[in-house]
This record gives C-alpha cells, structure tokens and sequence, in this order.
C-alpha cells in the first residue's frame, strides 16, 4: 500500500512539475501574434513596405526597462552575427572597428559570432523565420534584405540615418532602401575583377592584362600552351561561377539589359544572352578552367591562384586585402575589368558588384533604436578600415589617412572612377526563390549540361 | 449459472484497485506521452500542414493543395526529387548488399574470438566515433585531385589514366559518396551483429561442431538464424539512413555535380533555407517520413514472411 500512496504522489508530482514547466508557454503564445501581425494586416506588397516595422514597437512595449536603461548610459550588451570569419579578408576591419566601439562606447558590450559564408545563409533565414536574429547582422542588400524587410523583421534604419546623412550618401543607401525607407547600413562596394598573375603572363609575353577579347583569347591559347592554366574557379561554391557568367553576359549584352533581367523587368528568354552562354562554354570546353576547380571550394581556388597555378582569378574585389598581404604575390597581380566581348551592346566601364554589404538591425530587438545607432557608427569603422585593407571601396565618405591604400585597391578606384553603370551580383539582385533557381542553371552551365538556349529558356519558364 | 457468475465477477476493492493502478499507469506515462507527441507527432502534423502551403518561412502561407508535391515529381533543374530519391535508394543498395554483409561478416570472424578481438573490435567501431564532419573533411583530403591519397597512389602504381577529379565528376561523384558511408557505419553494423553472435550459446557451436560441422556451416546454419532480427534492425537503419543521408553528401559534393548527387535531406535543406520555400521543404520531409516509415514496415513484413 505505501509503495502504491508513493508511486502515485510521485506521478502527480512528476505531472505536476511539467504543467509548471509549461506555465511561460501561454506568456510566449500570447506574444507571438503581435509579431507576426504585420504580415498578417498587410497583404499587399506596397502595404507591407510602407508600414514595414510595427513589430518593433510591440516589442518596445514589452521591454520598456531595458531600453530605458540603455537610454540612461547603462550597461548595454548587443549581439551580432557576420561573416568576417578567422580567413574572411574583412576579419581585420571587424576586430579594429569593434575596438574602437568598446573604447567609445564602454557601456556597449558587443557579442558578436562569424560564420562561414554559405552556411550564413542559411543561419540567418533560419533565424529570422523562428524570429530569432540578433540585435545587430550582416546581410546582402537588394532582395536578400528585402525578404526579411517584406516580412517586417528588420528594423528601419530612418531615424537614425538622418545623423549620418552627410557621411553616408544616399545613393550609397539605394540596395538597402524599400518602400522608401532605410534599411541597412552599408559597409564597402565590391566589383568582380579580373585578377591577372603577372608573372605567369610574362611567361607567355604579355606585360599588360589584354584589354580587348580577342587578345585576351590569344593569351589564354598560349597561356594553355605553355602549360599554364588560365582560369581559377571554384565549381563548388556556384557563386564563383556567376563572377565568371555575369561578366561574360554583362559585356556581351550590355549592363542594362542584363540589370533589366535580373530585377525582373525584362524576360531571361533573349537570345543575345543565350549566345553569350554559349561563348562562356566555349571558354570552358576549350580548356581555359581547371578541372580539379570543378571539386574545389573557392579558398582553395584563391590559394592556388596565389600559389601561381592560374593565371587569372576572376572574383570580387574584397580579395584585393589579401593579395596584398602576401609579400611574395603581392607584387606579381594585377587587377582590370573583363575585356568587351559585344562592342557594339556593351563597353568598357559596365562593372558587376555595387554596394552589397551591409549591416541591419532586427525589429525584434529590444534595444533597436540603440542598436541602430551603434550599427551606423560601427559600419563607418568597418568601412574605413576595410578601405584601408583593401577589402573594397568606401561605401562612406573616406577619412583620416588614405594615402596608404594597397595599389590594387587602388587601381581598382581607377577602374570605379570609370564605371559608366553597376549591375548588382545576380543572386543578390534576385528574390531567394529566384536566385536558387538562377544558380541551378549556372551550375548546369558551368557542367556543360545545358546549353545557351536552354538556360535562357529554362530560366524563362521557372523564373517568373 | 448466476452463481457462477457472481463468483467471476471481481470484487469492489480490486476494481478499486485496479483503478488506482491504471491512474497510476496512466500518470506515469503522461510526462513521456506529452513529449513524444509535442517533439514528434506535433512537427510532423505541422509539416504536413505547411506542406500544402506556399510559404517562405517569414510571411503568412497561402493554402496551395497537393501543388508542391505535383512540382516534386516534375523533374526540373531546380527541384529534382526524383533523381535525389535514386540516389538515395543507390545508397541503401549497397548499404544493404555491401555494408551489411561485409559488417556481418566481421562480426562472424570476431565472434569466433581470433587473436586481438578487442582490437580490432575498436579499430572497425572507431570510424562510428568520429564526427561525420570530420570524416567528410578526411575523405576529402583523399579524393583531393592535386595532393589527394587515391590520385597519389594511382599514379604511384602507374595508374594515371584512372585518376579523376572523384567528387566533381559526374561519373565517380556518387560513388565517392557512397565508399565513406559504407566506411563509416561498416563498425556500427559490425557491433550490433558481434553483440548477438556473442549471445549464441556456446553450446549450440559445439553440438554443431560434434555434428561435424564446419565454422562456416556454424556460422551459416546456427549462428546467423539466431541473430536475424538483429540483422533485420541492421536492414531498417541501413535502409532509413540512406533515405536521410545528408551530412557527407553536403560536406562532400553539396548535391553537386549539376545536383547529380542530390538526395533528399540536401534538396530540403536547400529549399528551405535557400529558396525560402518553407511549403515545399515541408512536402519533403512528408515524403521521406512515409518512406521511412513504409521502407520499415515492408522489411519488417519481409523478415516475417521468410520466418514462415
């Protein structure tokens, strides 16, 4: 009997203790729809734009003591996620520029974590879907902001913007801006270049990167003869692909039906670009790529490339602060824009890349109006310092002392100071949906599984 | 007749008793009950719910019916599950046909306890141990065409012709899948089957033996009759680890080359969290978990029907 009065009271308790370990549930329950209440009122996209944020205000309600605090000068710590990992070229810009915020702002703790790029990815859309983010991440402007502005999980940056209007132009701003209003702060612009091993080139007789196409196809055939490999690119990371494809299609068609395409106000089904496919595969099938890059990941394309396996490395301008912090290849690269392939639809001075990385401020923050000055003032120094690495140009008026500045960063200033437009990365341009498909297709062209027609009009039917 | 009756009828206090007893049943099952339904049948009802909807994770789902699953067999660039479903199934074709006969076969041997039996017990569990990461990482280095082991050692015996870019070429990308996974669940296999060679009694080997049997007719005539529904359990988690295989095929090949190695668990994970397409990773996942579960019930009917 006194095992039977035991094991029933340990029953009960055992029951017990877990309906009061759910007792916070119905707390959070009630929470929730206030932050999903924004999507939920606004149905149409435009409507969603205008009133993109109102789940901050519900969350400044529920922690009024906190912000009033952080008000007040008191300890503050904000989180913060990016992806200036230990081999990220911008890893120095984040550490000096987040030192500098903690002697400035001693009352600020900043937490912050980075991550790999593509698993980034998928972190912070995970994130944001379970409304999970940090006060303060790292993210792509364009439409990978835009889906979490459309949402209504990303705080707006007006406000505080109005204090950094003369250090931050406003076209600078454009990619993050929905709906007219200010999303994201800006860190540096990147175009993709066409990075050339100087030394290999001597080899084979060329003391300048060919600025036309036909004599850079020369140059590849006797680079291809000497036994030298023209081209680095890292199959593995689909990304390093499009640096190549973009830049083949941009100037092959021109810089403004490629941005029409891309932001959806023109069809991919257009046979200029279906040909400049074709042109790509050909640079492909003629043995310009190395084979092994297929399996490689663009780190270790990058390395090889220094090491002086390729010749040319076609990628974003951020790797600029690398090769010049390597004292033996510092002095053997040379940057220049992909030669004009289709003079008559494009020219010289149509780049791909613009400002693309930024940092925002989640509406679930507690502390987001704090969070977003911080962000404005942390993304200067990330801005300045990055420009003094190297790692791409100033996205914020420059400051201080420049005159130091890598030649290669500075030669690609030269090639900005040129440009005549900028098409924005395709899968930044592109909604997530879209982008996935888009790198499906570059994939299978890079693979030599589909051809130009069928990628133009694959992209034609599944892109809409 | 009524007297009888009444005599079978239980008594008001062991009713009482047997009351008290299912309360106590009853609540000692709830903690677990409440878990179990709100860790696993509560996400899969929610999964099935999303999967008939459109929704990309952040806005609210529209209400789309079976469309995502019609898109899921239309074999496109993008979404190819049909493809991801064959290789998934060419992966617990050879964990079925290759690893588990090799894992049995090594649980035979050590069962007969050779020489260094705990060694090499650990040395072929050890592989169980490491992280898949870690493995993926490993393999990687061996398949690498510049510096990697296998290309290496080709062209030391004169190989050259044979060696590839393994995991980039569609040719060899899925089968450099397929050799770590064997690799590194063979141990896993291998301890389950030693655990129930183990537990045959010795004196079944020996009436065998004074029979004039051979080790190997022991081994094939007492020994592994015994241990078939350990064999069995082996057959269900090889064949429901393939269906959700996913750490070294993304670590390998990310599904790559031209998605040609894509199965379903990296398929989902890149339509959830790439895409944004929370509607169709549901779909996904709704998929493997009936073909989980149908792939169980129909080995467990198989075992049953060879038992008749």
């Amino acid at each position: 009997m006194k095992k039977r009065i035991v094991s029933v009271l340990l029953a009960g308790a055992m029951a017990l203790s877990l309906a009061a370990c759910g007792e916070t549930a119905p707390a959070a329950t009630t929470e929730a729809p206030a932050a999903e209440a924004p999507a939920a009122e606004a149905p149409a996209a435009e409507e969603k734009k205008e009133e993109p944020a109102p789940a901050v205000e519900e969350k400044k309600e529920e922690a009024p003591a906190e912000e009033a605090a952080a008000d007040a000068g008191e300890a503050l710590t904000l989180n913060m996620w990016c992806i200036a990992t230990e081999s990220d070229s911008n890893r120095h810009s984040y550490e000096a520029a987040i030192a500098d915020m903690a002697a400035n702002h001693p009352e600020i703790t900043l937490n912050w974590e980075a991550f790999e790029n593509q698993s980034y990815k998928t972190k912070i859309k995970a994130a944001v879907a379970a409304d999970e983010m940090p006060d303060i991440f790292f993210t792509w402007s364009c439409a990978f902001l835009g889906d979490f502005v459309d949402a209504g999980k990303v705080y707006c940056l007006d406000d505080a913007y109005k204090a950094y209007a003369s250090e931050l132009p406003e076209v600078m701003m454009g990619n993050s801006t929905y709906g007219g209003k200010h999303y994201g702060v800006p860190l540096t612009m990147n175009i993709v270049g066409l990075f050339a091993n100087m030394e290999l080139l001597k080899q084979v007789g060329y003391d300048e990167i060919p600025g036309s196409y036909d004599e850079f196809i020369k140059c590849c055939d006797a680079l291809k003869a000497a036994n030298i490999i023209p081209f680095g690119c890292a199959g593995k990371e689909t990304w390093c692909v499009t640096e190549y494809l973009e830049s083949v299609i941009e100037k092959s068609v021109g810089a403004d039906a490629l941005n029409d395409i891309f932001l959806g106000r023109a069809t991919w089904n257009n046979a200029d670009v279906g040909a400049a496919v074709d042109e790509f595969q050909k640079l492909v099938n003629n043995g310009y790529f190395d084979p092994s890059g297929a399996g490689l990941t663009n780190d270790e394309v990058k390395a090889n490339f220094m090491a002086g396996k390729y010749a040319f490395y076609m990628n974003g301008t951020w790797n600029c602060a690398d090769f010049a912090a390597n004292a033996d290849f510092k002095d053997k690269v040379k940057v220049s824009e992909f030669p004009v392939i289709n003079a008559d639809k494009a020219k010289l001075g149509q780049l791909i890349g613009g400002p693309s990385d930024t940092l925002a401020v989640a509406a679930s923050s507690p502390n987001a109006e704090k969070a977003a000055d911080y962000t404005f003032e942390l993304g200067k120094l990330i801005c300045h310092y990055g420009y003094l690495d190297g790692c791409g140009l100033p996205a914020w008026t420059p400051y201080g002392d420049t005159s130091g500045i890598n030649p290669l960063t500075q030669a690609v200033s030269e090639i900005c100071a040129k440009a005549d437009s900028y098409v924005l990365f395709g899968d930044t341009a592109m909604s997530a949906d879209d982008a996935t498909t888009y790198l499906s297709y570059v994939d299978q062209v890079y693979g030599c599984a589909v051809n130009g027609t069928q990628f133009i009009e694959g992209l034609a039917s599944d892109i809409r | 007749m009524a007297e009888q009756v009444k005599v079978n009828k239980p008594s008001k206090q062991r009713r009482k008793r047997d009351l008290i007893l299912g309360i106590n049943i009853f609540l000692f099952l709830l903690p677990a009950l409440f878990l179990f339904v709100s860790i696993l049948i509560a996400p899969i009802v929610v999964s099935v719910y999303r999967s008939f909807q459109d929704w990309n994770g952040m806005s609210e789902g529209v209400f789309i019916g079976l469309k995502n699953y019609r898109k899921l067999f239309s074999n496109s660039v993008t979404l190819n599950f049909v493809v991801a479903l064959k290789n998934s199934l060419m992966l617990a074709f050879f964990s079925v046909f290759v690893q588990l006969p090799m894992a049995l076969g090594l649980a035979l041997v050590l069962g007969r306890k050779p020489k260094g039996e705990r060694f090499y017990l650990t040395v072929f569990f050890m592989p169980v141990l490491i992280s898949t990461v870690v493995i993926g990482q490993l393999w990687l280095k061996i398949y690498n065409p510049d510096y990697g082991l296998l290309n290496s050692f080709l062209k030391l015996i004169n190989l050259e012709t044979w060696t590839h870019i393994w995991v980039s070429d569609p040719k060899t990308a899925l089968g450099s899948i397929i050799v770590p996974t064997i690799w590194q669940y063979v141990g896993y296999h291998m301890l389950l089957m030693y655990a129930g060679v183990k537990g045959v009694s010795p004196d079944l080997r020996e009436a065998a033996m004074l029979d004039g049997a051979t080790a190997g007719q022991v081994d094939r005539y007492v020994v592994i009759p015994i241990i078939k529904p350990i064999i069995r359990v082996s057959v269900i988690f090889a064949v429901t680890g393939s269906l959700k295989a996913y750490d070294l095929v993304y670590i390998l090949t990310g599904g790559g080359p031209q998605k040609l190695t894509e199965v379903p668990s990296t398929l989902l994970q890149e339509q959830l969290f790439l895409a944004n397409k929370y509607g169709m990773g549901s779909a996904i996942s709704v998929m493997l978990i009936i073909l989980c579960f149908a792939c169980s019930l129909l080995i467990t009917a198989a075992f049953r029907e060879k038992d008749k």
